[in-house]
């Protein structure tokens, strides 16, 4: 700043054109400015994958010193069960959750959109309430929901006279992870109306004026126009949220820490813990940054292979209209 | 397009009601439950407290950590949007309005990390924060979230900043400003919504963030965040079941970003499609 300042005064004293001094301006600028973004930049977002793949040949504790050992934790990746429950548990969550966000949103949006009811305005705003809250509140949320002695969803169910005998969701190798997918659908449902909502907003009205005077329904309008015209937007939020399910384990950690008995584990959440958690998992040591980093590589191939067949299955096809 | 009412939209609107009760319900009921005592709620979930017990919010806000871990986020989400968003903008500044051979390569390398997932790299961002002895410590957490670009700000600011035409620029540059002048007396006042988008989406994110936190400040309970401070009371109520107390805590968390949703309502829906665009 005062560099600049001085400068500036020079400026006035001298009396050359002002283009000149100001080139001097700007590369000081410049330098002060973009020279620590991109050396933060570099040292925090682009040198750290690097170096997972540089820590996956070592057996580091994370204090001690590092200990090369090849392709050993590849040899191990390869043949840890709990990776694969992990990867599979991932995919029922990739595949459950966006298609039921998308298939509700939709029908919401086109709902808020084309039936203007009064309440219209007041529904979009309460349905994004649930995005603007933290991962650890919605997480804590259903974890009092599915309580077994006291959650919401066993008294509920005793009031219409479901007896569940204190069954705790999340305590179940059987439902623990089915419980986590409509904690995800309540959190991403409302951002997902505003996108939709935007998207069938900029649809053209006449479209529809020509269709209803050629007596298309309600439902026919649904399907031959308005889906039509925002796959591009579906698509797009498909890959989204699948990238954003492999990405995303905060929830998971905070409600089950991946069990009981990984049936809740996914891969961000495992390679995690094998850095960070102080309890053991999976009967291996604890605190490996090595190996966490080797799951690191395999989330990082994970999400490339995720990325490149959402594209796949649901080609881009340009809509004219 | 006026459309007749059928018998179709009492079923639509019940639809839409419902989910709305689905939204609001869980909220409405850890409220309800939190103003209750400890047996009344074991008793029966729905009966209607005695008296109510305000100071549950007391007991959270003193034995469960929330207090002190408000403090801390005040402090930190604080001082990382003020660092972090003037930051922002500088670099803003640097990438749009002035001309510099190298440009289109800077825009290009920040790209890059849209490509990187980023969450397969915690384990040596750790590392690396650990040996700049940027870990355990409030300043570390905010240094580390104003210092690293967040590429979506930069690119709202930017788009906003790309809009402002060059002769007001021009004609201060003449009557000899300075660059920094010309950057805080134009550029910042004119790209103002801009700014205060990502300021709102900062601090939602910054107030929300749990991993970050936790990961960095893992091992000084006193400097937790109200994320990692809630976290933890969950933990103990394995030991104490108070849990109205957690239920008030919760309660306590929430209201932050819901008074900024409500108040900036309007930035908020409209800003979320802005990130989606990006995807």
């Amino acid at each position: 700043m005062d560099k600049n300042n001085t400068l500036t005064t020079s400026v006035e004293d001298t009396k050359v054109p002002w283009y000149k001094n100001s080139q001097a301006q700007k590369w000081i600028f410049l330098a002060v400015v973009l020279g620590p973004a991109f050396a933060c930049y570099f040292a925090f977002s682009l040198y750290p994958n690097i170096l997972t793949a540089y820590y996956s040949f070592f057996r580091w504790d994370g204090v001690g010193p590092k200990i090369f050992i090849g392709l050993r934790n590849y040899e191990k990746m390869i043949t840890d069960p709990f990776l694969y429950k992990a990867l599979l548990n991932n995919l029922i969550l990739a595949s459950a959750c966006p298609l039921l966000v998308i298939m509700i949103s939709v029908i919401l949006a086109y709902l808020l959109v084309t039936r203007r009811y009064k309440e219209a305005g007041f529904y979009k705003v309460l349905f994004f309430l649930p995005n603007v809250l933290s991962s650890v509140v919605v997480a804590l949320l259903w974890t009092f929901i599915y309580d077994g002695q006291w959650g919401l969803l066993n008294k509920v169910l005793e009031l219409i006279g479901i007896d569940m005998g204190g069954f705790y969701w999340l305590g179940s190798e059987k439902t623990a992870l089915l419980a986590i997918i409509p904690l995800y659908v309540w959190s991403g449902v409302g951002f997902y109306v505003i996108v939709f909502m935007n998207a069938i907003n900029s649809i053209p009205a006449s479209l529809y004026e020509s269709a209803i005077l050629e007596g298309a329904g309600n439902m026919q309008r649904l399907f031959k126009i308005t889906l039509p015209l925002i796959s591009g937007v579906i698509r797009v939020g498909i890959i989204f949220m699948v990238l954003g399910s492999f990405k995303g384990f905060e929830t998971i950690l905070i409600m089950t820490n991946g069990g009981p008995y990984s049936s809740t584990n996914v891969i961000g959440l495992y390679m995690f813990n094998f850095a960070f958690s102080s309890t053991e998992i999976g009967g291996f040591n604890q605190h490996d940054f090595g190996y966490a980093s080797t799951i690191g590589m395999f989330l990082f191939v994970v999400l490339v292979g995720a990325n490149l067949i959402v594209n796949k299955l649901f080609k881009h096809e340009a809509v004219e209209y | 397009m006026k459309e007749r009412r059928t018998i179709g939209d009492i079923f639509w609107r019940l639809m839409l009601f419902l989910w709305a009760l689905g939204i609001i319900l869980p909220m409405i009921w850890v409220l309800y439950e939190s103003l209750k005592t400890n047996r009344e709620f074991y008793k029966d979930i729905w009966a209607l407290p005695e008296q109510t017990q305000w100071n549950n919010y007391a007991k959270a806000w003193n034995y469960l950590g929330l207090g002190k871990g408000m403090l801390n986020t005040v402090y930190y989400v604080g001082c990382s949007l003020f660092f972090g968003i003037s930051f922002t903008a500088l670099c803003a500044y640097a990438l749009t309005r002035l001309q510099w051979k190298g440009k289109r390569l800077a825009w290009n390398l920040l790209m890059l990390s849209l490509l990187l997932p980023g969450i397969n790299a915690i384990v040596p961002q750790y590392v690396i924060a650990r040996s700049l002895h940027l870990t355990g410590k409030l300043s570390g957490l905010i240094f580390l979230n104003s210092a690293v670009l967040d590429i979506f700000s930069l690119m709202v600011v930017s788009g906003f900043m790309q809009t402002i035409p060059t002769e007001l620029e021009e004609s201060a540059f003449m009557d000899g400003a300075s660059l920094f002048q010309v950057f805080r007396l134009i550029i910042v006042p004119l790209s103002m919504p801009g700014i205060v988008t990502i300021s709102i989406f900062r601090f939602l994110a910054l107030y929300n963030d749990f991993l970050g936190p936790y990961i960095y400040l893992s091992d000084k309970p006193e400097k937790y965040t109200i994320g990692v401070s809630m976290f933890m009371a969950n933990q103990q109520m394995i030991y104490k079941s108070d849990w109205v107390s957690l239920f008030a805590g919760v309660i306590i968390a929430m209201i932050p970003t819901i008074i900024i949703y409500l108040i900036f309502q309007k930035t908020v829906t409209q800003g979320a499609t802005l990130g989606a665009i990006k995807g």
